[in-house]
């Protein structure tokens, strides 16, 4: 195997866009090895003694020991961890579940206004979250709530506790509501572009065959847009995963995320580098595993063989 | 097995109106084949049979009742489509087995099922294979396997063999009429092609501009077209179509045109009903014939332009004051390009056509 010799400077680009990709995971996984005064000094570069401090810091409560070092547990990454989780998986499999079926019916169904809302969904899409903010809080904390003499929210307020009203803030619907409605519209995007490509005829030929609208759907269109919905997947879980705007705000000391636990390990008197490190290594892995796994169902050419040669 | 009847179907998009009327009935296990050029219609008569397209007017009936407003799940009829459109993500076996599937049938049943249409059609050793994997012949037959694995009396062919190469799509035609003599059911078959449409139909059905042109068996469409449309499209290398005027020489009728002066049959001039007036004439290029000593009254003296060689026969491309003729010869009679002789045409071969309407004489 012959290659072509390359210009050095491509290969200097090269290691350049390399070393700006990996060069910060690298310094954090090192990082959250350390002491916080190997951190500091900045003098050791990458020599330096090993430790797991900062893990069983951040791991304290759902470590089965107590580490010598802490005296008090204050980090709840495991319960953190949980919420970033249901957060997550919830809000990326309802955004999926709507989506799919808003784009399905984007594409095939001619309703009066379509295009309107095909380009609406899109427009809505380059609103900042950040604008979201302020009337969503305000919304959540006192339009979308439950009378807590009333029945339903009597109720919650009995079994879970709690003062006042029973409201969405601080609750994990109200941050999976909020990112559901902030992902969707890419969604309905993306896989618009999937099912234009499904054949029509695929369609004809199934109901021919004896399959309802529903059948149609669930078993001839959604197998084919399997790569639109892994790619759809991806997206809205990393972003549902790392978003911290609207998670600091609308969510309390028992639904808060693993991005805002991190921010809380900042105070005014120390910034706890080691353990912020660490809390970030543990962050990054269950994306990386989902994305692992939503990759494999992306696979070109899932249409290849249905249509003419 | 169920006759079909169209009864004044009427298709509009919006304000164009597509289909103006059909009506057509098609007997018990009858072959018929709807046939036309892009955009007469054919294709949409057919899905409207389907029920994938509305019907804006009239009705089908299928054993007396109508069905124009059931969905095409309710109507009991398989269909093989054009671009074949398998399902990309089932192999071959649960492709064919998808409708039984959907109805819930007995696992044994189906098993058995698949396994006899995939032997109808040779694909026996291709049912876990996904359709990405099979070359177009087989796709085909996947396509017609899934049909015939409904067991449903109407089968409905949307130019089933136009995505095939030429041999392919010979063999898969001739496979088609043996499989025809196999399966008693009413098919429907929709193509371009006027060679697949005189091969297997029972009945054509030439359709064009959103009308029925005229039906028939291919022999009664071949020999006695009712119009000019008609004529020319049936038959390959496609009939002469040459102005003429009528008019009586000495007690004959003649087709006079220029630098040709054929004499109709007696039997012919009778049932014309008129001695004079503008017609088109309809030759057949096989029913020209090399024929030096040919009379004047029975010939016509063509100037041999290009000899297209086909194998047994050539198609002679000639030119006459100003028009074109091709004829249909054997490729052993002795042609010289260039020079200009003389073609007898049989008399039971003219065809003549009012030139202003375009209907057979």
């Amino acid at each position: 195997m012959q290659y072509d010799r390359q210009n050095p400077a491509f290969y200097a680009l090269l290691v350049a866009l390399i070393f700006m990709a990996v060069g910060p995971i690298v310094l954090m996984f090192a990082n959250s090895f350390k002491l916080d005064v190997d951190i500091i000094s900045g003098s050791s570069g990458l020599l330096f003694l090993p430790t797991i401090q900062n893990y069983e810091t951040a791991l304290c409560d759902i470590l089965w020991y107590e580490p010598d070092h802490l005296d008090f547990c204050a980090l709840k990454f495991g319960g953190a961890f949980i919420n970033s989780l249901i957060i997550a998986l919830v809000s990326t499999v309802l955004t999926l579940v709507i989506g799919c079926m808003a784009a399905y019916a984007l594409v095939r169904f001619r309703f009066m206004g379509r295009d309107t809302a095909s380009l609406t969904t899109l427009l809505v899409r380059m609103v900042p979250p950040a604008v979201l903010l302020v009337p969503v809080f305000g919304l959540w904390n006192n339009e979308f709530c439950l009378d807590k003499d009333g029945l339903i929210g009597g109720y919650i307020r009995d079994t879970f506790g709690g003062r006042g009203d029973v409201c969405l803030a601080g609750t994990h619907s109200g941050i999976i509501l909020i990112y559901v409605a902030m992902n969707l519209p890419f969604v309905i995007w993306i896989l618009q572009s999937f099912i234009v490509q499904v054949p029509r005829s695929l369609e004809e030929a199934a109901k021919v065959d004896g399959a309802g609208p529903f059948q149609v759907f669930f078993q001839i269109v959604l197998p084919l847009i399997k790569p639109g919905l892994a790619a759809a997947a991806i997206f809205t879980f990393r972003i549902a995963w790392n978003e911290y705007l609207l998670a600091s705000a609308l969510s309390d000391r028992n639904t808060k995320t693993v991005p805002i636990l991190i921010v809380n390990n900042t105070s005014e008197f120390n910034v706890e580098w080691g353990v912020i490190m660490a809390t970030g290594m543990l962050l990054a892995i269950p994306p990386i595993i989902f994305t692992l796994f939503a990759s494999r169902q992306i696979i070109t050419g899932m249409t290849a063989g249905a249509v003419k040669g | 097995m169920p006759e079909i009847r169209l009864e004044n179907l009427v298709k509009r998009y919006g304000n164009v109106q597509v289909l103006h009327g059909i009506d057509l009935a098609m007997a018990e296990n009858e072959f018929t084949v709807l046939v036309g050029p892009s955009g007469c219609g054919k294709s949409t008569t057919l899905r409207m049979v389907a029920g994938l397209e509305n019907v804006s007017e009239g009705e089908i009936y299928v054993d007396g009742t109508p069905i124009s407003h059931l969905d095409p799940k309710d109507r009991g009829l398989a269909m093989v489509f054009q671009d074949y459109a398998l399902y990309p993500h089932m192999d071959v076996a649960r492709n064919i087995s998808f409708a039984l599937r959907l109805q819930k049938r007995p696992k044994a049943e189906i098993e058995a099922k698949v396994r006899e249409v995939a032997d109808i059609v040779g694909l026996t050793e291709f049912l876990h294979r996904k359709p990405g994997a099979l070359s177009g012949g087989q796709r085909q037959r996947v396509a017609m396997a899934r049909a015939l694995a409904k067991d449903s009396g109407i089968f409905l062919f949307d130019e089933p063999l136009s995505n095939l190469d030429a041999k392919l799509r010979g063999q898969m035609r001739a496979e088609l009429a043996i499989m025809r003599q196999r399966v008693q059911k009413n098919m429907i078959y929709v193509t371009h092609d006027q060679i697949e449409a005189m091969t297997l139909a029972d009945r054509i059905v030439v359709m064009h501009g959103g009308y029925i042109q005229q039906q028939g068996t291919p022999e009664e469409l071949f020999k006695r077209p009712a119009n000019k449309f008609v004529a020319g499209f049936l038959g390959s290398p496609p009939m002469n179509f040459l102005d003429a005027d009528l008019q009586d020489q000495g007690g004959t009728l003649h087709a006079v045109g220029q630098g040709f002066s054929i004499a109709l049959p007696a039997s012919k001039a009778q049932a014309l009903g008129r001695t004079a007036g503008a017609v088109t004439l309809g030759i057949r290029p096989s029913d020209l014939n090399f024929d030096p000593g040919a009379p004047d009254a029975a010939a016509f003296d063509l100037k041999v332009q290009v000899s297209e060689y086909i194998g047994a026969q050539s198609v002679l491309v000639c030119q006459t004051g100003g028009a074109q003729v091709t004829v249909e010869l054997k490729s052993e009679t002795p042609i010289a390009l260039g020079e200009t002789l003389r073609f007898a045409v049989r008399p039971e071969g003219l065809h003549l056509f009012d030139r202003a309407t375009e209907a057979a004489l």
